[in-house]
């Protein structure tokens, strides 16, 4: 039974930093309807970001999340302005194919430019834990989780409450109308892209202190990953992500206790599969954006 | 002659005017043949003809190379019939690709059958496999079919990876191919180089064929307006299932080659996503929906990343990314569909085609 527990807290810290991770994926998806494959991608340069700020000036990669952040926002901005919207209004798989070959170009930079070995950022906190009963929480981990649950609930209240949210928000549901409205189609979506980025990179340090990160796996689990909780979590809600990446959480935690083998590796699949037919468009997702199922 | 008076005989008559024998068809149809519909048929042949010959003028090393570019030939091919003419972008071809190899490689090394009802086998296993997992998935559209084949693959790569009595699990599998024991003997660089030639000639043929069938125009009608197709009587189902199991036993077929070929291979080898990453890439920027845009993608890119990989070390992989990047915005509709666009509208213009698709 403890076992179970300790797997299930482990799953609920792992899944909000997967969510996180889904939070800007799922954002980009549903207002601008591209799968961004370089997600992943954005996230370990954040990464990377954090580490340098580390291991040149010592910075503690929970500081280090603002200028991670606006790095990330410049780089997803300018990505999305000059590059994506050029073929915004193509077929679904062009999208696809230039944000693979974005996330190849940054992957390779970053390959080159910091070799392949695994890298993580060092702190004093992240490997120490707490016990409640039986069961053992990191401290890391737990800030991380924390954060993402944080950061959740500000980008609902801006999506909400605030003018550009609203922008954003209403260019998602009709594009034509909000441009009809004055609102800037294409520095709405650069913005949207530049802040999903921007959230990719800070859960990109914050998987660099409680875990090791490299230019070669990471980024494809990680879209992956984002991908799976998106379509579980429904489009269209930002909290659909974060109850995506708690249950995809607990659900692997839970399942690499009960089986055995490689079979965990198929879990998020499993997962995947089963909503896609029993309920495509997500525990939470909105019925405006299943129609693109 | 009212047409209400009319017997269903006379009416059947009239709808699909006089019935014709097999012989006087086939008769029209010589008779119909002009350089303006031939011209496709007799370059392919003169190039199938050409690739033969060549054959015996290069080395061993060049033969496998060119071997590659025939496969990938024969890949992009098949994904241009289930992603380009049907619509249906899969993102899970590699697992008829895998499953082939496994299926020929399984049967060879436990049961000891001969490659060629090994290969034959393998195609079954792709078709089943489509049809499987085809009926409930091309329910799904757009990104949602995309990763749900995605997921697909891994899963059937999972389950190759786990059934360790029959496939060897992740310690891989060697095919015996030579010596007394082995079932089929070694076919060597230049027998692979014309198998794969003969795969890429059959699947090119198929492609063309079906392209140009009644089957063909149900499917770019399933790709336009599914809804209308299947207002019009098209069995959108059927079509959709029938294409993707069409493009499965191709990609199977290469596979049952590809493992032949490799000996030695493991479940990561040949369920790895890039060889689907680049099926869609080469039929994308050759140009989706031709039977020319995938041949000139894959000729084009495989001999381009074979160059960087040989001439640029360490940055081919950053290099070949940037002109994946280029070529998606440059031409987004693919080079053949620019190009013959241009030649019709005799129109030229880059930078047209770049505001295209812009926001």
């Amino acid at each position: 039974m403890s076992q179970f527990l300790q797997a299930a807290a482990y799953g609920l810290v792992q899944g909000g930093l997967l969510a996180l991770v889904a939070v800007g994926f799922s954002l980009v998806w549903g207002i601008l309807n591209v799968i961004n494959l370089s997600h992943g991608a954005l996230a370990v340069t954040g990464a990377y970001v954090a580490w340098l700020l580390n291991t040149r000036f010592g910075l503690d990669p929970f500081l280090a999340i603002p200028v991670v952040a606006v790095c990330l926002f410049a780089l997803g901005y300018a990505i999305q302005r000059w590059l994506i919207n050029l073929v915004i209004n193509a077929p679904i798989f062009l999208t696809l194919l230039l944000t693979f070959g974005l996330s190849l170009v940054i992957l390779n930079v970053l390959q080159l430019a910091f070799t392949a070995d695994d890298r993580s950022v060092e702190t004093a906190y992240a490997s120490q834990s707490f016990v409640i009963g039986t069961v053992n929480i990191p401290y890391g981990r737990l800030a991380a989780c924390l954060l993402a649950v944080a950061i959740t609930a500000v980008l609902v209240v801006m999506m909400t409450r605030t003018r550009i949210g609203r922008a954003i928000g209403a260019t998602g549901m009709d594009r034509g109308a909000a441009r009809l409205m004055g609102i800037r189609a294409r520095h709405i979506y650069a913005l949207t892209f530049g802040i999903a980025a921007a959230l990719a990179g800070i859960a990109g340090a914050m998987i660099a202190t409680v875990g090791s990160f490299n230019p070669t796996t990471t980024p494809t689990q990680l879209t992956f990953d984002a991908f799976v909780i998106s379509v579980l979590g429904g489009l269209g809600n930002m909290y659909g992500a974060l109850v995506g990446g708690l249950v995809l959480g607990v659900a692997e935690s839970v399942g690499g206790l009960l089986l055995t083998g490689t079979w965990v590796n198929a879990i998020a699949m499993a997962v995947l599969i089963f909503t896609l037919i029993v309920k495509p468009s997500g525990l939470l997702g909105k019925a405006q954006y299943s129609g693109r199922v | 002659m009212s047409v209400a008076g009319a017997t269903s005989e006379e009416l059947a008559r009239v709808l699909h005017g006089r019935s014709r024998t097999r012989r006087e068809l086939l008769r029209e149809w010589i008779r119909s043949r002009t350089i303006a519909n031939t011209w496709p048929l007799l370059l392919g042949a003169a190039g199938f003809l050409a690739m033969v010959g060549l054959q015996q003028a290069i080395e061993p090393g060049t033969q496998r190379l060119l071997a590659s570019v025939f496969m990938f030939i024969a890949l992009a091919q098949a994904w241009n019939i289930i992603g380009g003419y049907t619509g249906y972008a899969s993102f899970g071809q590699v697992a008829f690709f895998g499953l082939g190899a496994y299926t020929a490689a399984v049967l060879m090394t436990n049961y000891n059958v001969s490659f060629w009802i090994a290969m034959p086998a393998a195609i079954l296993v792709g078709i089943v496999f489509a049809v499987v997992i085809g009926v409930p998935l091309l329910r799904l559209r757009g990104h949602y079919f995309a990763i749900a084949t995605l997921g697909a693959a891994e899963g059937a790569k999972e389950i190759v990876n786990n059934l360790t009595g029959l496939t060897g699990g992740g310690s891989g599998i060697t095919i015996p191919t030579f010596g007394t024991n082995s079932p089929t003997p070694y076919l060597g660089k230049p027998g692979f180089y014309l198998a794969f030639l003969i795969v890429a000639a059959a699947s090119i043929a198929i492609a063309a064929a079906l392209a140009r069938s009644r089957f063909g125009y149900a499917m770019i009608a399933v790709h336009q307006d599914e809804d209308a197709a299947g207002s019009v009587g098209i069995n959108t189902t059927w079509v959709k299932v029938v294409a993707f199991a069409a493009s499965g036993a191709i990609v199977a077929c290469v596979g049952a080659f590809y493992g032949f070929q490799q000996i030695e291979f493991y479940p990561q080898d040949v369920f790895d996503s890039s060889f689907t990453v680049l099926m869609v890439i080469m039929v994308v920027i050759g140009g989706s929906g031709t039977v020319a845009g995938p041949l000139v993608g894959a000729v084009g890119l495989e001999l381009l990343s074979q160059f960087l990989r040989v001439n640029l070390g360490a940055y081919n992989q950053l290099i070949f990314g940037a002109i994946i990047v280029a070529v998606v915005v440059f031409f987004p509709q693919g080079v053949v569909n620019f190009f013959r666009d241009a030649w019709q509208t005799r129109h030229l213009s880059i930078l047209d085609n770049v505001r295209r698709y812009r926001l």
